[in-house]
């Protein structure tokens, strides 16, 4: 699931809701309530997943493979990510 | 209790249960309705709101099958009380002895991943399970090829591809119901790391003990992991805490994370199998339904398109349904009419025109309301739009402490709570929801619109103010105002009082668009209209019977030489209701009202628009003659010569109106919305209190600060 050669790489990671729009991530940790948690992984949100933000308002949205999801400010902050499109650049 | 013996089978008499679960937006509603048909059963599970609808077909060749359709599950985690219900009646343990013989899980084929997860959960449980692979057409047209049988060989259960909104796959599927119910039931097709497996088995082993069968209990033990809450389904089982914690400890120890194990190992599973089964083309491309949303979710556009949505179910709910309304009254009073002839004059002739067919009536006539919202929020509902219109009225309705989905009800109010109430189900969260039901009311709804109407024509003159707009105009614009404020407040009281708790997280899946099914429109606004009629109707046509004796008796002798008209208003002034009203006379006398309104403000209690027709009996007038109305009002005058009613008294009286709950319709289905039996009562008695507090305060307050600044 990992992004080839990220090892040799410095690991960067960040929250979701500062992921760039349109650029793949792989989830690293989720940290929230309980039930919220559950709720993302049953969706596809879970540890190892890829995501990308589609758009950014008062809430997130994000594509899961291939389901678009609506996320609440304050879960996105809660989501750790590791961007894939910056090793690139 | 049977959870440790095998998959149960139909005994010859008896029908094949089956259990239908999926995500939402499957299509699981319009396949369980393409099984079914009209041949549905609407109740709540025990002790909760959630609604449990149950259906029935039969086989070409006799055989039958009873259907139930649980509440749409991302997963079987049981976040939600949609979840916990699934769960415990999959695993018997809801109290109902429903045991099903099939789990039939609806899974759409274009998010086989997602879809998966859940499936695997209920493949475990040890019950027979068919899949039906729904929107298989869409699928292919995104251009998803799913090979069925690889499928059927990597899951190890019947997978049937469907089109339920076509009906396509529905025969085939009924008989795969048959065909799995001989088979063994599936068993988890994939291993945990072995350290997992080690940690895990004494907890596994215990839950055995607790009366779970192996499948469940290894299902149980690995989704525990990432629950903490007590659950009910699982409370007999002793020192069921104790042996998790051990469980999470020994994970822990092995360098692992407990919470992460079910998705790691389930995902893990899915991804093999997606490999083997699912070819996609080339993805990346921009979905017709992303064009849709660079629209419907603009920052200027996304509030525009709804604006327009919302406008066009307002006034279809407020004008398309008066026509059908006036129609339904016409027959109604034609045939109370035809029915009656035959009767001498007298009590009896009274009761059937004047109680049981204006009870009738008074269910009746909102059928057409239920009927046009329930067909735009099904509509809204199965195109995908009612996703994106919770997403934009959620940053709005957060503010009060609600979720955005509870815009739609609170809109519906304006038109009538009654179907305002109904629809504050599609709130997931069971605190959000009671507290749209308890401000629903307080939207200014079309039965208010008469006694406004009648008052401001009366008493404000029409000054103009701005062009287009005069102080009549702005008087009815300021009622529906204060009206919306108040169930703004109210709401955002009720979350920081009795209705507390944290506003859950938005968190919303925001499904691809389609055209909605209109055979399972048609059965979903039947089911709502019928539901309305068995529930709320009963109670209103009994109450209408009531109201109309407390109006009846006890018989005075009349005046035979007195006009019609005032016959009935000495008739009334000795009645029951009559004599209600000279009892609370000093109780609205502070708000500058007379027994007369006293006792309209009670009749008014059947229905708000009744408050009209009961002045225009009282002032002898009759309710035809608006006109006549107006002007015997303007003209009546108290004992002491003063005007009995002066603008200031009338705006007061309007005041009242926006917040009493004078609707006994709304206060059924409040009860039975808000979980029937005694809770319902509770929180409707609660919704009664508040309301009437409410206005009796904002009508003296109006009266008495109106006084103060000099007005009359």
């Amino acid at each position: 699931m990992t992004a080839p050669n990220s090892r040799e790489l410095p690991v960067c990671t960040c929250p979701l809701v500062d992921s760039e729009t349109g650029s793949a991530a792989t989830v690293v940790a989720i940290e929230c309530g309980e039930s919220e948690a559950c709720r993302l992984r049953a969706l596809g949100l879970y540890e190892g997943a890829q995501v990308s933000v589609v758009g950014k308002r008062h809430c997130l949205l994000v594509d899961v493979s291939g389901t678009r999801l609506a996320l609440g400010a304050d879960l996105a902050e809660g989501i750790t990510v590791r961007p894939q499109g910056r090793i690139a650049s | 209790m049977t959870a440790t013996a095998g998959p149960e089978r139909p005994t010859a008499t008896e029908p094949l249960r089956v259990a239908i679960i999926g995500n939402p937006n499957t299509g699981k509603t319009t396949l369980f309705n393409a099984l079914t048909g009209l041949r549905q059963r609407v109740g709540n599970f025990a002790g909760v709101t959630v609604e449990r609808v149950e259906g029935a077909f039969r086989m070409p060749d006799g055989r039958r099958v009873a259907v139930l359709d649980l509440p749409g599950s991302y997963s079987l985690s049981a976040g939600s009380p949609d979840e916990r219900i699934a769960l415990e009646v999959l695993l018997d343990r809801d109290g109902q002895h429903w045991r099903p013989h099939v789990v039939l899980v609806v899974v759409d084929a274009c998010h086989l991943e997602r879809n998966l997860f859940l499936a695997s959960q209920v493949c475990e449980l040890g019950l027979p399970v068919v899949i039906a692979l729904n929107q298989f057409d869409m699928a292919a047209e995104q251009g998803i090829t799913i090979d069925v049988p690889e499928l059927i060989h990597a899951i190890g259960v019947p997978v049937v591809p469907t089109v339920a909104s076509r009906g396509e796959g529905i025969e085939p599927l009924k008989k795969a119901l048959f065909t799995a119910a001989e088979l063994p039931p599936p068993a988890r097709r994939f291993t945990l790391p072995p350290e997992i497996e080690a940690s895990l088995a004494p907890l596994v082993t215990h839950l055995e003990r607790g009366g779970l069968a192996r499948g469940p209990a290894e299902m149980e033990a690995l989704r525990l992991l990432g629950v903490r809450r007590g659950e009910k389904h699982l409370a007999h089982i002793p020192d069921l805490a104790r042996e998790l914690d051990a469980a999470r400890d020994a994970i822990r120890a092995v360098g692992h994370t407990p919470e992460r194990e079910e998705s790691e190992a389930r995902y893990g599973w899915i991804g093999e199998v997606m490999q083997r089964t699912v070819r996609r083309r080339a993805a990346g491309t921009e979905t017709t339904s992303d064009r849709v949303d660079a629209v419907v979710l603009h920052r200027l556009g996304g509030p525009l398109v709804f604006l327009a949505i919302m406008a066009l179910v307002f006034q279809a709910v407020f004008s398309w349904a008066a026509p059908m309304q006036d129609a339904i009254e016409a027959v109604i009073h034609w045939l109370g009419a035809l029915v009656a002839a035959p009767l001498p004059e007298g009590d009896l002739k009274s009761l059937v025109v004047d109680g049981v067919f204006a009870g009738v009536g008074s269910v009746l006539v909102f059928l057409p309301q239920i009927a046009i919202l329930f067909a735009f929020i099904g509509v809204l509902e199965q195109s995908g739009y009612m996703a994106r219109a919770a997403f934009l009225m959620d940053r709005v309705m957060r503010r009060v402490g609600l979720h955005g989905k509870s815009f739609i009800p609170m809109l519906s109010g304006y038109a009538c709570a009654v179907p305002g109430i109904m629809a504050t189900r599609t709130i997931d969260d069971q605190q959000e929801r009671l507290a749209t039901i308890m401000v629903v009311p307080l939207m200014s709804c079309s039965a208010r619109l008469p006694v406004y109407t009648l008052l401001i024509a009366t008493f404000v003159p029409a000054l103009p103010l701005l062009p287009g707009l005069d102080l009549q105009g702005a008087t009815m614009l300021a009622m529906y105002l204060l009206g919306t404020v108040a169930a703004l407040a109210v709401a955002a009281l009720f979350r920081k009082t009795l209705l507390r708790g944290p506003v859950r997280p938005m968190l919303l899946e925001l499904p691809a668009y389609r055209w909605p099914s209109p055979q399972s429109l048609w059965v979903s606004v039947w089911q709502r209209c019928l539901l309305f009629l068995r529930r709320a109707g009963t109670v209103i046509l009994a109450l209408s019977i009531v109201l109309w004796a407390l109006a009846t008796y006890p018989k005075t002798a009349v005046d035979p030489s007195l006009p019609v008209e005032a016959q009935h208003e000495q008739q009334l002034a000795h009645s029951a209701l009559g004599g209600f009203g000279h009892a609370i006379e000093p109780a609205v006398r502070p708000l500058g009202y007379d027994w007369k309104i006293g006792v309209s403000i009670v009749a008014s209690f059947a229905a708000r628009e009744v408050f009209v027709s009961t002045m225009g009996t009282i002032y002898g007038v009759g309710a035809e003659d608006d006109a006549a109305l107006q002007d015997r009002l303007r003209r009546e005058t108290r004992a002491d010569g003063a005007p009995a009613y002066t603008p200031l008294v009338a705006v007061g009286l309007m005041v009242f109106y926006v917040f009493a709950l004078m609707c006994m319709s709304t206060i059924a289905v409040t009860i039975r919305e808000a979980g029937g039996g005694r809770l319902g009562w509770k929180w409707a008695g609660i919704q009664f209190a508040y309301m009437l507090a409410l206005a009796y305060g904002a009508a003296w307050l109006t009266v008495t600060a109106g006084r103060a600044l000099g007005f009359a």
